[in-house]
C-alpha cells in the first residue's frame, strides 16, 4: 500500500486528493507491472459477452456493470490508451479511456464491489481470458494509489501491524489454545489430548484463520481431534498462525508477500516439514499458489490443506470416521479459491462420503460451482454489503434446491456468508465447516 | 499475375508479419518463472483448452448462448472458406468443382452467422453497450469480406473487387479487433497451461 496515503481518510477524501500527476505515476507503474500474459490477456477480449451468466453478480443484478467483459474492459479501456498507437491515434474507435479520478473510482465500484475474484468468467469466457488475475492487477493499481475500501483496507493493516487480521495479541491466542487444549482433553476425555504450541521439529505446522480462535474455536478443536486420532506430529506456532492474507485481495503483492513470508519463517523457527492450512479458501490459494511467485522463489517445505490431509489418513486408515453420527443430508460448497483456483476438488468430497450418511452434491459443482460471494474481500467490504447478500441469491438457489440440512463448507469466508445467506433467506440449513463434520465422526479407539 | 494479385500476396505477408510482431512484443514483456509446484500438468490444461474445453457440454457459456456459439463457430468457418476462395482467385487455380462448393457454402453460412451476429450486436442492449466502434466496424469489415468472396466464387467481374478489398482488409487485420485472430491461440494457451497445472483441467472427476 502506498505510504504516501494512509488509509485513515475515508475512500472519497483519498480519491479526491489525487493529482493527475499520481494517476500518471500509477499508468507508468501499470506498465512496469506488465507481463506477457496480462499483455495478451488485453488484447484479447472480443466483447461476445457470454461470460455475463458465468457471473453471480449479473445473475442477480443483470446490470451491465457485472458483466465480467465490462469490468475488464475497463483495465483494457486505459491499457489501449497508453500501450500501443490505436488508442491514441484512435480513442474513440477503440474504447481507449484516460485514467483519471472518474475512471479510478468505477474501478473501485466495479472491480472491487462486483467482484469475488471468483474465476468462473475465466472458465466460461471464449478466449480463456484470465480476467480475475487482470482484476486482481487492477486492483494492486489501486491499492497503490490508496483506493482499496476501508474495510478491507483497515484487515490488511491489521495483519501487517499485529500479524493476523483479527489483530489477536499472543497472549490471547496462547491462553485460548490452552484453554482449548482443555477442552479437548475433556471432550476426548484423554489427558493426552494435545494443542501443542511451538514444538520444534514437529512435522506438520498447522495454521489457522483468526476467526477459528475468536468466532469459531470448535473447528480448531477438531482439527486437534483428527491430528490426535491420526497420532500426528504437529504443532501451532505462537507467533504467526494466520493461513489469512488479505493482501491477496487487494492486489498488493509487495504485502502480500510480506505475509507470506512470515509464515515461511515461522516454518523455519520450528523446522516443520509441512505447513497444512486450515480450511480457507484464499488461504491455499496464497500460500500454496502465489507465495512462491510472491517471494520469488522455490519455498522448500510442502504446503497442503487440512482436507489432503484428512482424506489421506482415512485412506490409509491412520483415522476411521463413522457416517451414522452425521445422519443428516449434507450438501458441499466449493469454495472458489480452493477449488476451481486451488485445485483442491475431491479431498473434502472423499471426506464427506467416510463422515456423513446422505451426501448430496449441489449442481453445478466443483470447478463449475458457483461463488457463494463472500469471497475476494468482500466480507470485508461493508461499503458493498447490500450487494453481496443479493448477489448470494445465487448460491442460496442452488442450497435450496438441493433440500439438504446441512450446508458444509471448508472455508471460513464462505462459512461467514453462508450464514449470513442462511438468516438473509430464511434457508433454514445448518452450516458446518468438512473438518469439524469429520470430527464428529471420528471413531476413536482407546490403545 | 495482376498487380491486384500481387497487392493481396504483399499486403497478406505484411499482414502477417505485423501480427508475429504483435505476438513478439508482447512476449518480450517476460514472466516469471513459476516457483510453486505444479499439482496437474500444463500440457494437459493446454490440450483441453483447445479440444474438449471449447465444446458446449463442457463450457456453460456456449451452453446457454448456444445459438451464438454456433453462429461464431460457422463464421469463423465461413472465414477461413472466403481466405480459401481468395486463395484460388490470387493464385488462378482451378480445384475440383465440390471443393469450390463447399467453401462457397461456407462462406454464405458464415455470411448469414456474420450479420446475425451484427444484429445480436446491434440490438442486444447489453451487448451493444459493451461494445466499441471497432467492434461493430470489424464485423461489418469481414462481412463485406465474405459477401465479395461468395460473389468472386460465382462471378468473374467480381474478383477485381474481392482483391482489392482484400488488400484493404489485410493493412486493417493488425490494427484493429481482428487481430485476435492471433491472441486466441495465445490466450488459450495460457489458459490451458494455468488450469492446467494447479490440477483444475482437465476435470478428472465422476459428476455424480
Amino acid at each position: 500500500m502506498n505510504a504516501q496515503r494512509p488509509s485513515s481518510l475515508p475512500l472519497g477524501e483519498r480519491l479526491a486528493r489525487l493529482s493527475p500527476d499520481d494517476f500518471k505515476a500509477a499508468v507508468r507503474r501499470l506498465a512496469n507491472a506488465l507481463d506477457a500474459p496480462s499483455a495478451v490477456n488485453l488484447e484479447s477480449c472480443v466483447r461476445c459477452g457470454l461470460c455475463a451468466e458465468s457471473c453471480h453478480y449479473f445473475l442477480d443484478d443483470r446490470d451491465l456493470k457485472s458483466i465480467p467483459a465490462y469490468k475488464l474492459n475497463l483495465i483494457i479501456r486505459v491499457f489501449n490508451r497508453y500501450f500501443g498507437r490505436r488508442g491514441r491515434l484512435a480513442p474513440a474507435w477503440t474504447g481507449a479511456k484516460d485514467f483519471n479520478r472518474p475512471e479510478a473510482q468505477e474501478w473501485v465500484d466495479s472491480l472491487f464491489g462486483r467482484c469475488t475474484l471468483c474465476g468462473r468468467c475465466a472458465l466460461n469466457c471464449t478466449m480463456g481470458i484470465n480476467i480475475p488475475a487482470l482484476i486482481r492487477k487492477a486492483r494492486g493499481l489501486l491499492a497503490w494509489l490508496g483506493l482499496v475500501p476501508d474495510g478491507l483496507s483497515s484487515t490488511v493493516e491489521l495483519a501487517r501491524d499485529t500479524g493476523n487480521n483479527m489483530g489477536i495479541s499472543k497472549e490471547d491466542w496462547t491462553e485460548t489454545v490452552a484453554w482449548l487444549e482443555e477442552e479437548l482433553q475433556a471432550d476426548l476425555q484423554d489427558p493426552g489430548a494435545r494443542l501443542p504450541l511451538d514444538l520444534k521439529g514437529a512435522d506438520i505446522l498447522y495454521v489457522v484463520n483468526p476467526r477459528e480462535p475468536k468466532f469459531y474455536p470448535l473447528t480448531l478443536t477438531a482439527a486437534g481431534k483428527i491430528f490426535h486420532a491420526a497420532q500426528e506430529s504437529w504443532t501451532l506456532s505462537s507467533s504467526y498462525f494466520d493461513v489469512t492474507n488479505y493482501a491477496y485481495f487487494t492486489g498488493d503483492d509487495e504485502l502480500a508477500g510480506l505475509l507470506a513470508s512470515r509464515l515461511k519463517s515461522a516454518m523455519e523457527e520450528l523446522q516443520a516439514k509441512t505447513l497444512v492450512l486450515a480450511e480457507c479458501g484464499h488461504g491455499f490459494s496464497s500460500n500454496r499458489w502465489e507465495a512462491p511467485e510472491w517471494l520469488s522463489r522455490k519455498i522448500g517445505y510442502e504446503v497442503k490443506s487440512i482436507l489432503t490431509v484428512t482424506a489421506d489418513y482415512i485412506r490409509r486408515g491412520r483415522i476411521h470416521l463413522d457416517p451414522q453420527r452425521n445422519i443428516e443430508t449434507v450438501t458441499l460448497h466449493d469454495p472458489c479459491q480452493l477449488v476451481r483456483m486451488g485445485g483442491i476438488i475431491e479431498e473434502q468430497r472423499t471426506i464427506l462420503r467416510r463422515a456423513v450418511k446422505n451426501f448430496i452434491e449441489m449442481t453445478p459443482n466443483r470447478e463449475k460451482n458457483y461463488c457463494c460471494g463472500g469471497g475476494g474481500g468482500q466480507l470485508s467490504m461493508t461499503e458493498f454489503a447490500l450487494r453481496r447478500k443479493s448477489a448470494g441469491r445465487v448460491k442460496s438457489a442452488q442450497i435450496a434446491r438441493t433440500k439438504a440440512q446441512v450446508v458444509a463448507a471448508p472455508c471460513h469466508n464462505c462459512l461467514d456468508q453462508l450464514a449470513e445467506l442462511n438468516r438473509h433467506y430464511k434457508l433454514g440449513v445448518k452450516v458446518k465447516s468438512v473438518i469439524e463434520l469429520a470430527a464428529d465422526a471420528l471413531v476413536l479407539t482407546t490403545v | 499475375m495482376t498487380a491486384w494479385q500481387w497487392g493481396v500476396i504483399l499486403s497478406g505477408i505484411l499482414s502477417a508479419g505485423a501480427l508475429v510482431y504483435l505476438i513478439l512484443k508482447r512476449r518480450s514483456l517476460g514472466r516469471k518463472p513459476y516457483f510453486s509446484i505444479p499439482l496437474g500438468s500444463a500440457r494437459q490444461g493446454v490440450a483441453y483448452a483447445f479440444g474438449r474445453g471449447m465444446m458446449p457440454w463442457e463450457k456453460e457459456s456456449a451452453r446457454l448462448h448456444l445459438f451464438a456459439y454456433l453462429a461464431g463457430v460457422l463464421y469463423h468457418l465461413g472465414i477461413f472458406s472466403g481466405f480459401a476462395i481468395l486463395f484460388i482467385k490470387v493464385f488462378s487455380l482451378n480445384g475440383p468443382a465440390l471443393g469450390q462448393n463447399i467453401f462457397r457454402w461456407g462462406v454464405g453460412l458464415g455470411l448469414i452467422s456474420g450479420a446475425g451476429l451484427l444484429l445480436k450486436r446491434i440490438f442486444v442492449p447489453n451487448v451493444r453497450r459493451l461494445s466499441r466502434p471497432d467492434d461493430f466496424g470489424a464485423n461489418v469489415i469481414v462481412d463485406i469480406f465474405l459477401a465479395s468472396a461468395l460473389a468472386a466464387s460465382s462471378d468473374a467481374r467480381a474478383v477485381t473487387f474481392l482483391l482489392g478489398y482484400s488488400i484493404l482488409l489485410f493493412l486493417y487485420i493488425p490494427s484493429g479487433k481482428i487481430r485476435h485472430c492471433i491472441f486466441f491461440f495465445y490466450s488459450r494457451f495460457l489458459f490451458g497451461s494455468f488450469f492446467g497445472r494447479r490440477g483444475v483441467l482437465p476435470p478428472r472427476h465422476d459428476r455424480s
